[in-house]
């Protein structure tokens, strides 16, 4: 089963359990109709769509099958290599930042994250890249913090741990 | 309507609605000029930015942004070869042969030249049928609404290129995502998972922007620490000066060429979520359909960068009419600018234009400013736009990131929001690598609740669900849904057919 197969089903399980869970919400005396009526239309029309993309994937995985194997071989090592370490890395980083706002606060935690992330990407080499890795932080917590708090009056967390 | 837009004119000449329309342009001619970071991803950022601000100034940021970065993208697409944005695609297949030929201030005068007359052609459009089209709409009952955003729906889910199940399973998820957490005709809480986060339901603008953001940012990131392509550029030290007059000539002595590839913007732009990189596309295959000499096509030719700057900027009208008279973001950035209005208690709709008249025709005002603002940032900035590309996207990409924080946190200064931000940033990347299209998706998501609404206002109208057929309105909305389906199945068809001739061929 190509990825086609694989997000069908995923989408299809996913619909098949919200749609048992919509069974147990109560009908309101107010209304004709109870609050699962429509997500229940929308699931069933989710899992009928996903269970349509697992079949359709099934039988070009059929047709894949009677292909010749060397324009298959062609196109897989056509494509183009992509650095996922890279982009799990990133993900874990902006997460961390996610978890971090809170409790260090959004001036501590804008730096610390704009300086991974600066240094994850393009690893900073020798003294004046990590120079410019921490100014970049420094400037970026800065003005944005004194652009939303000071002039646009947005308040940005404070950390529960530094109060700052 | 004159007397309104006059008004309007004025009213945005006043600083504390030019400058942010001046910054929102400048920004945006900057983001389209960026390769790798899209007008959505550009409106994303400046949308924090609106929040304190009245809403005439924030939607004048945007629009500013919108037009800005429709032009902007040009820049590279003539003098680097790479296109700022998917909308100026065609643009580099004449735009950047004419620089390399020597001429590189003839390509992109002409490409901003068709821009800005492609773009006022259109906001002649955008104030014409506006309000026509909103009255119309205003006859509208549940019934007929049902059937519109049903139409929509299925109209994006079915001219995306992805195939057509994907599509539609990618709309069925957005619309998913607005059944979690309340019912909101009733406010009773549903499918909340257990989670609390959840009860109040999810807000489209951190979905939004963890889609789109994720999306395009991680997409880059993945090509990102392998060899470099080198750049093909045209010489930085190579003049950029041209006879305006000469140039704009050259624009207007192809008049037709001019009104047919803004009608083409206008159609585009008009039906919801396809957006420029199609209209820019098809408008420079028209141009070579009906050229007489369709071979000089790729080799430099006036006439494509004409076709593909005007559709480009006209599409912006496009989207503005929808948004406008519907409340049916005609792309990703509308989408955007819908929160905006949201965010200020301003409903969108048929009702807007009527409720919001001063608003309304100020942003008709801010679109027509902001064309000769772009002007006049590109007759003295050109040449630094160069220099901007050269920004590193490791600088930027975190930079980006941190304003996008900001953004979903300061919806409702809670940190919910930052983490749907993250959960559906990883949805949305997963989206991209599993091939499922965005626009349905968001649309899916902005559509979900105003479906919802409408399905039950008219089963509690009256409980016949006859008549969604019956009543002409709706009943032709429904026929047209499922006519676009059923043009994008023999679509889908024909082109199997086609690809499966031409193998054939080649034995």
């Amino acid at each position: 089963m190509s990825r086609d197969g694989i997000a069908g089903l995923a989408v299809l399980a996913a619909s098949l359990v919200l749609f048992v869970l919509t069974l147990d919400l109560q009908d309101s005396p107010m209304v004709p109709v109870g609050p699962g009526f429509y997500p229940r239309i929308v699931l069933g029309l989710t899992a009928l769509l996903s269970l349509g993309l697992v079949i359709s994937d099934c039988l070009a995985q059929r047709q894949r099958r009677s292909e010749p194997p060397v324009a298959v071989a062609t196109a897989v090592a056509a494509k183009e290599r992509l650095n996922y370490p890279l982009v799990a890395i990133s993900f874990g980083v902006f997460a961390l930042y996610c978890i971090a706002l809170p409790g260090l606060g959004f001036r501590i935690a804008t730096f610390a994250y704009v300086v991974a992330s600066n240094a994850v990407l393009a690893p900073p080499r020798g003294l004046k890249g990590w120079a410019g890795s921490v100014t970049l932080g420094l400037l970026t917590a800065f003005i944005t913090w004194l652009v939303f708090e000071r002039y646009l009056s947005v308040l940005l967390p404070r950390g529960r741990w530094t109060q700052f | 309507m004159f007397e309104l837009l006059g008004a309007g004119i004025v009213n945005v000449l006043q600083f504390k609605y030019l400058i942010p329309l001046f910054v929102g342009t400048l920004i945006g001619v900057v983001g389209g000029a960026l390769p790798g970071i899209t007008i959505t991803m550009t409106i994303i950022v400046v949308l924090p930015f609106t929040f304190g601000l009245e809403p005439l100034q924030g939607l004048s940021a945007m629009i500013g942004v919108y037009v800005g970065g429709e032009t902007g993208g040009l820049i590279t697409s003539c003098l680097l070869g790479i296109p700022g944005k998917p909308s100026a695609v065609a643009t580099t297949f004449d735009g950047f042969p004419m620089a390399k030929k020597g001429e590189p201030g003839r390509a992109l005068w002409l490409g901003i030249w068709a821009s800005i007359f492609g773009g006022l052609l259109g906001a002649v459009f955008l104030v014409a049928t506006t309000g026509p089209l909103a009255r119309i709409a205003l006859q509208f009952g549940p019934w007929e609404f049902f059937s519109l955003f049903v139409l929509a729906l299925s109209m994006v889910a079915g001219l995306v290129e992805a195939s057509l199940a994907k599509g539609l399973v990618a709309g069925a998820l957005g619309m998913i995502v607005t059944i979690l957490g309340n019912d909101p005709v009733m406010g009773q809480k549903r499918l909340t998972l257990g989670i609390p986060m959840l009860e109040g339901g999810i807000d489209f603008l951190p979905v939004l922007i963890g889609v789109f953001a994720f999306a395009q940012i991680m997409s880059e990131v993945e090509r990102m620490g392998g060899a470099h392509k080198a750049i093909d550029a045209v010489q930085r030290g190579v003049s950029l000066a041209v006879s305006h007059l000469k140039i704009i000539l050259e624009i207007v002595s192809r008049p037709l060429l001019l009104l047919w590839s803004t009608f083409i913007g206008l159609a585009i732009g008009v039906l919801p979520a396809i957006g420029g990189s199609a209209a820019n596309m098809l408008a420079y295959d028209q141009a070579k359909k009906f050229s007489r000499h369709p071979e000089k096509f790729g080799t430099g030719t006036p006439e494509g960068i004409i076709a593909s700057e005007a559709s480009n900027n006209a599409n912006v009208a496009g989207s503005l009419v929808t948004i406008m008279a519907f409340g049916i973001p005609g792309d990703a950035v509308t989408a955007v600018m819908l929160g905006a209005l949201t965010i200020h208690g301003i409903q969108s709709g048929p009702l807007f234009i009527v409720q919001n008249a001063t608003l309304a025709y100020g942003m008709f005002a801010a679109y027509i400013v902001a064309h000769a603002l772009v002007l006049a940032i590109l007759l003295v900035g050109v040449r630094w736009m160069l220099r901007i590309v050269e920004i590193p996207k490791a600088t930027l990409f975190p930079v980006v990131l941190v304003l996008c924080t900001i953004g979903a946190y300061a919806l409702s200064n809670t940190m919910s929001n930052v983490y749907v931000l993250l959960v559906f940033g990883l949805f949305g990347y997963a989206m991209v690598k599993f091939g499922f299209p965005l626009a349905p998706f968001i649309l899916g998501v902005i559509l979900g609740d105003q479906i919802e609404i409408n399905l039950i206002r008219a089963i509690m109208t009256d409980a016949n669900p006859w008549l969604f057929l019956t009543r002409p309105i709706s009943g032709s909305l429904l026929v047209l849904s499922v006519a676009s389906l059923a043009f994008a199945i023999w679509q889908h068809y024909r082109q199997r057919a086609r690809v499966a001739t031409e193998v054939e061929a080649d034995f």
